[in-house]
């Protein structure tokens, strides 16, 4: 599969490059301040420049949420206008998938000893640039998707980001490097999807916070590693 | 009461002001220059220079955003998403406790709705769709919802669809066309300007919930869409209620005898 990610410099997408690089062929993108290498410089305008990144494309992952930094006005720039370029040449290229990476920190305002699934409206605070932003993004990605102009899988991760190191007693939301690669993998390729999905995904750790049947349900390949 | 009115040289902007002017302190901003018969403060400043708007803003008890930007892929963004985004950390910035913002009826009420379903209102959950001025505009409203929510800021959204001439019923399609199909949602320039100022007054107790948004036309009999809490809640009564367009009682008679009526 011919797969797009944004973002790339960043360090999500250095971790979701290297667990899709060996099965899948990857193209790199990010601004032309980030972008250096392999990754192509794009700015994810509205003219031919952005078309031609998405040519031939099948899926684009997208980095939501901390795939960028700037001032706030970049930020909501970039996951507002920006995302909307992106997915409009999307559409247009007839790319199938969209995986937007968001985050379960949209939630961490919610106690924790609620539920939180998947039906539960996050709730964004206007003083964290990153988590607004967050949720701008995704909402530029549903209605592309209420439009049916393509299929988008909200994949909210949780936090902290941990490598070789076991999660902490405090980490209830932690989600391994591995867990990631493997969620978006299956994330590619999963057929049970309506046409805007959120799955909230997360290790299974002592006193978990966030439900993960939807990931069990719709990504069968996690399902043996995601807490029942 | 000194109100900032954003981008208040656009089309709505002239009569907002002819209905507040002589009841508030305004400073007029916008990025064009004021319309010729304007008299009183101006500031040249584009809506979507944070820190000019958070500058503008000081001193003021009320922010109201009348800027609009349909077409461009850029510009549409910078006025309709990111003005927001700078009024509203204007108002937080200075305590402002309400702002008033405005946009077209399909920023919240999108094809989805319209196509399909009548008696349509403007607390229905907002699916605006990805038509670049719906969607841009409904980015803006929910930065004022999280922003709202977050910070007790008291938000006004007012849609608008269809602004007609009082005088011919004439409006951005030309020429006017009397006693056909007509938009369900069509509203004199004069109630339009009038729906601002009721927002701009309207009593705190009057309002439901901290993010209240209306639907401005006057009683139409399609039942496409409904302007009951317009009336009830704002106490907004438009003086026009642009028959001629609904009406075919109002055409005159064929014999040309008007006189004889």
């Amino acid at each position: 599969m011919n797969v797009l990610i944004t973002s790339a410099a960043s360090a999500t997408a250095q971790i979701i490059a290297g667990a899709l690089g060996s099965d899948h062929t990857l193209r790199l993108t990010d601004l032309p301040g980030s972008a250096s290498g392999d990754i192509i410089a794009n700015e994810l305008g509205h003219e031919s420049e952005t078309d031609q990144l998405v040519a031939g494309i099948d899926a684009i992952v997208n980095i939501g949420y901390q795939g960028q930094s700037g001032s706030n006005t970049h930020l909501m720039d970039y996951h507002t206008r920006r995302m909307y370029n992106l997915l409009q040449a999307a559409s247009n290229a007839g790319v199938k998938r969209y995986i937007n990476i968001s985050t379960l920190k949209l939630f961490q305002d919610l106690e924790e000893n609620l539920v939180v699934t998947e039906k539960w409206r996050s709730d964004p605070p206007a003083e964290d640039i990153e988590l607004l932003v967050a949720h701008m993004a995704e909402y530029v990605c549903k209605e592309f998707a209420r439009d049916r102009l393509i299929q988008v899988v909200n994949l909210r991760l949780g936090w902290p980001f941990i490598g070789d190191s076991s999660a902490g007693p405090s980490d209830t939301a932690a989600i391994s490097h591995g867990m990631i690669g493997e969620s978006i993998t299956a994330a590619l390729v999963a057929e049970e999807l309506i046409q805007w999905q959120d799955i909230h995904v997360q290790s299974p750790v002592d006193h978990q916070r966030f439900i993960t049947k939807t990931a069990a349900r719709l990504l069968p390949e996690l399902a043996g590693r995601l807490s029942s | 009461m000194k109100i900032l009115i954003l981008g208040g040289n656009g089309m709505l902007g002239p009569w907002a002001v002819k209905a507040l002017q002589d009841r508030h302190d305004i400073l007029l901003t916008d990025i064009n220059d004021p319309y010729p018969e304007y008299k009183g403060e101006f500031q040249k400043l584009s809506v979507d220079d944070v820190d000019g708007v958070v500058k503008a803003a000081e001193g003021m008890d009320m922010i109201v955003n009348l800027s609009v930007l349909r077409p461009h892929r850029k510009i549409a963004f910078d006025v309709n998403t990111m003005g927001n985004y700078a009024m509203m950390l204007a108002a937080r910035e200075h305590r402002i406790k309400r702002v008033i913002t405005t946009g077209p009826h399909y920023q919240k009420v999108g094809q989805q709705y319209e196509e399909w379903d009548f008696d349509l209102t403007p607390d229905m959950p907002p699916a605006p769709g990805t038509r670049l001025y719906a969607h841009t505009k409904a980015l803006g409203q929910e930065i004022c919802r999280v922003f709202s929510e977050r910070h007790g800021i008291q938000v006004i959204t007012l849609l608008y669809y269809n602004m007609k001439h009082s005088w011919n019923l004439g409006g951005p399609e030309a020429p006017v066309v009397y006693h056909e199909d007509m938009v369900p949602f069509s509203t004199a320039w004069q109630d339009c300007g009038t729906a601002v100022q009721a927002a701009v007054e309207v009593p705190e107790e009057r309002l439901a919930s901290k993010n209240e948004s209306f639907f401005i036309f006057p009683d139409l009999p399609h039942r496409k869409f409904d302007n009951e809490k317009t009336r009830r809640v704002l106490g907004w009564k438009p003086r026009y209620q642009v028959e001629r367009l609904w009406n075919k009682d109002s055409r005159n008679p064929e014999s040309n005898l008007t006189e004889a009526f």
